[in-house]
């Protein structure tokens, strides 16, 4: 009997700091897509000790989350995986432990934490300024951001 | 000269740097701490309804959005010209007792721990909630995490959302609770209370038993003399959610005590050409400059001071451990700023109680939830205290509740002249001619300002972070000579 496992797809970010909540965005999207009926969709706002809450009881995750890189085209999406683990915005910038400490810490607790986890950045270009909307390269490029999302979700899905 | 630059810091809140710059001796000339700011967040408001601000302002922090929730709530009902009945009063510091649980449990066992239990020298490898727990083992680490998740639960459940609160409306709350749920949450706080008990069992025995940090926290370079500032109940107990600020001296003499509307009337806010964050500073007494002591217009808004600003704690058990803290540390008030780390643990020793006695209390299961609204006196202050200090929203609106115009004091606004004065203390008290800076030392600086539990994340308007720290020290004409890497 093939086992189904359960999959969250978790958008970080703060939706009223312009490119910083294209995770919750692409998220609210994807959710109202019917991609996969056993996806998980959620949105948090930062890392940490918050993050384990959300993942907890899931056997794979996927975050979608900004990120900012010296060299970047805003609108790039990016992929890795934690051992291959890039700084993203908000799973490096947390309230109390970054997110390999909590990762870690869910491992000697033994909280039963996914060890499945995927990353999927996008570079971003304004997340200093108060505003709802996306700038303008990460707005135009919209839809293509979301189709190779999707496309990506789909892959990390079958893995 | 030689300028040392620590950016970003790490273990805080939001996202900053310190740059010691030593004169030709080798020794502290001046510190500088800079925070980065993000724009726009007044304008973001205005041309909103006001009662749309509770729900954003729970956005501008990750850190404590439920803090910035009710100073927020308590600021439109003031616009509304309503007070909540008390059931919604009660439900709303019920929930922001579970807040504190889970905040200062947090900054105990993550942020401030490492630096006791593991010790201030530890390699950063091993100075963090990791090796903490290599050192207490895996069940007291299994129980903070519970005990948090458990408050967050709370907060979840009253909230509407753990993080993004959309409790408060105006006037009141958008929902009661049921008998059940208040049993349940009566459960979850007796257990808060034990697990306040155990902490500060574990403050006794990893701190208080250790003379050589004894010694560090009342005789290193951690004193700092300053005006106390905190909310206070009628009795003059400390209070979270109500009451009037109380201003004591650094004798611990009352200076004032005022209610929310009347805040402009007593602090003001002190600008510097090379920072975006102001400095508040008591009106009474005036800005006298980064200086310390009975003269200086500066105050700190933070457990210490919150305690020293009052006669006492409202619950039992913190009252007798607040009187064993005073009496331990010589009387009121107290000046040493690492002793914050024991008073916010007698606080959380008394969010665990008081949650209980909320859970407790007939009314808490009460129908009435809101009141009625009246005409619109188009202005408002809420005021309650935070984690990090006492925090103030001040809203303007036009005769529709339309937002005209937003002013927001935030804990560590209250506080940041005050840490950039205790770096700057500890700098000088650490860094000697000929002394090599090591990655320990550096620590032990920024044990002056962690104390503070300081988040920059609200008090420019930014998200939090948590970034790696880079130190270089360099000659007089700018050329590195060394640099550490941490994280």
């Amino acid at each position: 009997m093939k086992i189904i496992k359960k999959i969250l797809i978790l958008g970080i970010g703060n939706d009223i700091l312009t490119d910083d909540g294209i995770g919750p965005r692409l998220v609210r999207d994807l959710a109202q897509m019917n991609i996969n009926p056993n996806f998980g969709f959620d949105v948090a706002g930062c890392g940490g000790l918050e993050i384990m809450e959300h993942i907890k009881g899931y056997d794979k995750v996927i975050f979608i989350d900004a990120i900012r890189t010296r060299t970047g085209k805003p609108g790039a999406v990016y992929y890795f995986i934690p051992s291959d683990f890039r700084e993203t915005s908000h799973l490096s910038n947390l309230h109390d432990l970054n997110f390999l400490t909590s990762l870690k810490l869910g491992e000697i607790l033994e909280l039963g934490l996914p060890s499945d986890l995927h990353i999927i950045a996008v570079e971003i270009l304004e997340d200093m300024v108060f505003g709802e909307e996306l700038t303008f390269p990460l707005k135009n490029e919209y839809p293509r951001i979301l189709r190779k999302v999707v496309s990506l979700i789909k892959k990390i899905a079958e893995k | 000269m030689k300028r040392i630059t620590i950016d970003p810091i790490t273990r805080l809140e939001g996202h900053g740097k310190i740059e010691i710059f030593l004169n030709d001796e080798g020794e502290v000339n001046n510190v500088y701490f800079q925070v980065p700011e993000l724009r726009g967040f007044e304008k973001f408001c205005e041309g909103r309804p006001v009662e749309e601000l509770p729900a954003i302002v729970a956005k501008i922090c990750g850190v404590c959005p439920g803090c910035h929730h009710m100073a927020s709530g308590k600021a439109v009902d003031a616009v509304f010209g309503v007070n909540p009945p008390p059931t919604a009063k009660k439900l709303r510091e019920l929930f922001y007792m579970a807040h504190f649980v889970h905040s200062h449990t947090a900054h105990f066992y993550a942020l401030a721990a490492p630096d006791f239990v593991v010790g201030p020298y530890a390699p950063p490898t091993k100075r963090n909630i990791l090796g903490v727990i290599e050192k207490v083992g895996k069940e007291i680490g299994t129980e903070v995490i519970k005990q948090r998740r458990l408050a967050q639960e709370i907060q979840a459940l009253l909230g509407g959302h753990q993080t993004f609160v959309v409790m408060n409306i105006p006037g009141g709350v958008r929902r009661g609770l049921s008998e059940t749920e208040r049993d349940d949450i009566a459960d979850k706080a007796k257990g808060f209370v034990e697990f306040a008990k155990f902490t500060l069992k574990i403050f006794e025995d990893v701190v208080l038993k250790n003379k050589e940090y004894v010694d560090l926290i009342l005789n290193g370079p951690y004193s700092l003399k300053l005006h106390s500032m905190g909310l206070v109940d009628a009795s003059n107990k400390v209070n979270f959610y109500d009451g009037k600020v109380r201003v004591v001296d650094t004798e611990g003499k009352e200076l004032c005590k005022y209610s929310p509307p009347e805040y402009l009337d007593y602090v003001a806010e002190h600008v510097e050409p090379w920072t975006y964050l102001k400095f508040p500073f008591l009106k009474k007494i005036g800005w006298k400059g980064f200086i310390e002591g009975q003269n200086s217009g500066v105050y700190h808004a933070t457990p210490l001071s919150r305690l020293n600003a009052a006669d006492g704690m409202a619950t039992p058990l913190a009252q007798k451990e607040y009187e064993r803290m005073y009496t331990t540390l010589g009387g009121k008030p107290v000046h040493a700023t690492l002793a914050m780390h024991w008073a916010r643990l007698v606080e959380l020793l008394y969010s665990a109680e008081r949650c209980l006695e909320l859970a407790m209390d007939p009314e808490i299961t009460g129908r009435e939830l809101r009141a009625q609204l009246g005409p619109i006196p188009g202005e408002g202050v809420g005021i309650v205290e935070a984690q990090r200090g006492t925090l103030t929203h001040h809203y303007w609106t036009d005769e529709k509740g339309i937002v005209k115009k937003v002013n927001i004091i935030v804990g560590t606004t209250n506080n940041h002249a005050a840490i950039c004065m205790s770096i700057k203390k500890a700098a000088e008290g650490f860094i000697k001619k000929g002394v090599e800076v090591t990655d320990g030392i550096l620590n032990l600086i920024e044990m002056s300002f962690r104390a503070y539990d300081p988040c920059f994340s609200c008090a420019t308007h930014c998200f939090p972070g948590q970034m790696p720290m880079i130190l270089e020290i360099r000659e007089p004409n700018g050329e590195l000579i060394q640099r550490l890497i941490r994280n």
